[in-house]
């Protein structure tokens, strides 16, 4: 079953960005965040006492959704820590996030 | 709702304000026997008690000493207090559950003049009894790896450090409740009167409901509206509100064990258990009118300060440039006019006494076990003379004389 609305909606290609060295499928215009939970990727971080954490806010004011991105950041080279919320995916890029 | 007059209740204490001072007061004084109850106008821990950044230092802050040498000399008669609250906070580690860290403190330096403040520090220091070294551009760098290289020195205290503000008052307040003491909050005090034995408060509580309370003795532990709780009781004390703000930014792997504090500018860092920086040091915030146009209750943090006390942390430790800032917030601190604490019974207003000042958290456990003890006995085994509202009884002999 698609998390995404299908009927009515056109897509542009997929393309497909890294989380952890797994490849998922995302469409160019949704944020990481979006990408993430469609590929049933709740859990974004861990607490002190290494439980799952996800996106409570999903517009940028909560920052449970910190993720690492190590490529594909449009405007900086260097890999850095960003909202997923907030971040929108590119081609190829690698997200890391604790297993 | 309801309206109304409910029959009065006695105690032999009442304590105005449910911040740290209040409710540590409250298991001190219940302790030693006393009926005790807190009156606190919001929640426990709401205000000033809940919202510094937990800061443990025990070095002379930076506002005690930017305005000169010779005022410094005299703010360091804080010290002997700071020696005290040092060894409570020791005891307190295996007794609260808040997240208490001592691992050491440093005030940095970054220039010829930073050290000449050490320096001056340093020997306020030493003439007053707290231990602290001074260390080299080398030694900070062993010491302290993360700070920056701009660093050409630091003081250090062994025992400076942090608890979390979330934690320690309600704690406190836990305690307090389990040794009979009564909390009330959401009850804000009307009025205050001497009469019969002792003191009668008015409180009107949140639903409008009005409570009448008798006690023996009061203690103002209202912190930064100690000076409007004093008015009450027909008296003034000389301690002021002011709002300052506080930051946090995201988790990050053990990097700063120590308080990092800043020789010439307001500055504190600090690393959490959970990983999180707190900064904070003093940077201001304003106030803005929401009941009147002086309204020294809420405050709104200022983005150019945000800025710049951010800055001036990324600054000394630059490993902090990479994360975010999670949230930021105002709270508001009483500062007394000499910059001493207000500590001891009001003598124009026997049964009146006060523990408000500035850095409450630090030193608002010592606060409150001094306190209870003089309420309680009638005397203190530690001298807090120096501390008295009595240096104010040139401003309260006219007040005490115009009560009827």
């Amino acid at each position: 079953v698609s998390k995404r609305i299908v009927q009515g909606v056109t897509r542009e290609t997929p393309i497909s960005i890294a989380v952890n060295d797994r490849d998922i499928c995302a469409y160019p215009g949704e944020s990481v965040a979006t990408a993430l939970l469609a590929a049933g990727i709740t859990g974004f971080s861990r607490d002190r006492r290494g439980r799952s954490r996800g996106p409570f806010c999903n517009m940028g004011v909560c920052y449970d959704c910190l993720v690492l991105i190590e490529y594909g950041l449009e405007h900086r080279a260097e890999p850095a820590r960003v909202r997923a919320c907030l971040t929108r995916v590119q081609a190829g890029m690698r997200v890391r996030i604790p297993e | 709702m309801t309206s109304g007059r409910a029959a009065a209740h006695h105690y032999d204490v009442a304590i105005v304000g449910g911040g740290l001072v209040g409710c540590a007061a409250a298991g001190y004084l219940a302790s030693a026997g006393a009926s005790v109850v807190v009156i606190e106008q919001g929640d426990l821990n709401r205000e000033a008690s809940g919202r510094n950044a937990g800061s443990l230092h025990f070095q002379l802050e930076y506002r005690l000493v930017r305005h000169g040498n010779a005022l410094a000399a005299q703010f360091a008669q804080i010290i002997p207090l700071t020696l005290l609250a040092m060894q409570d906070w020791q005891k307190l580690g295996t007794e609260l559950d808040a997240e208490l860290e001592m691992h050491g403190g440093l005030i940095v330096a970054e220039s010829a003049t930073d050290m000449e403040r050490l320096e001056m520090r340093q020997a306020l220091h030493s003439e007053w009894g707290l231990e602290t070294r001074l260390l080299s551009a080398s030694e900070v760098k062993k010491l302290a790896p993360y700070l920056a290289d701009s660093v050409v020195g630091a003081s250090f205290c062994v025992n400076e450090g942090h608890a979390n503000p979330r934690l320690v008052t309600l704690a406190f307040a836990e305690r307090a409740a389990s040794l009979g003491a009564e909390l009330r909050s959401g009850g804000r005090v009307t009025a205050i009167a001497a009469g019969g034995r002792g003191w009668q408060l008015t409180v009107q509580s949140r639903d409008g409901l009005v409570h009448e309370f008798e006690c023996g003795k009061v203690l103002n532990a209202a912190g930064a509206w100690a000076g409007e709780i004093a008015a009450m009781a027909h008296l003034h004390l000389p301690i002021f509100p002011v709002p300052l703000t506080m930051n946090v930014l995201e988790r990050h792997a053990p990097l700063i064990p120590h308080l990092v504090q800043h020789a010439s500018e307001p500055l504190t860092v600090k690393q959490v258990s959970d990983g999180n920086i707190l900064i904070g040091g003093g940077w201001p915030s304003r106030f803005v009118a929401k009941r009147s146009s002086n309204d020294y209750r809420h405050a709104e943090v200022l983005p150019a300060n945000v800025l710049g006390n951010l800055q001036l942390a990324a600054r000394l430790v630059p490993a902090l440039r990479h994360l975010h800032l999670l949230r930021t917030w105002a709270g508001i601190t009483g500062i007394t006019t000499d910059q001493m604490p207000l500590l001891g019974e009001v003598p124009e207003a026997p049964g009146f006494f006060v523990a408000a000042g500035g850095a409450a958290f630090t030193l608002g456990p010592t606060f409150a076990r001094l306190i209870s003890e003089q309420m309680t006995t009638g005397s203190c085994s530690q001298p807090i003379d120096l501390y008295s509202p009595a240096r104010f009884s040139h401003i309260n002999h006219f007040m005490s004389a115009g009560r009827v």
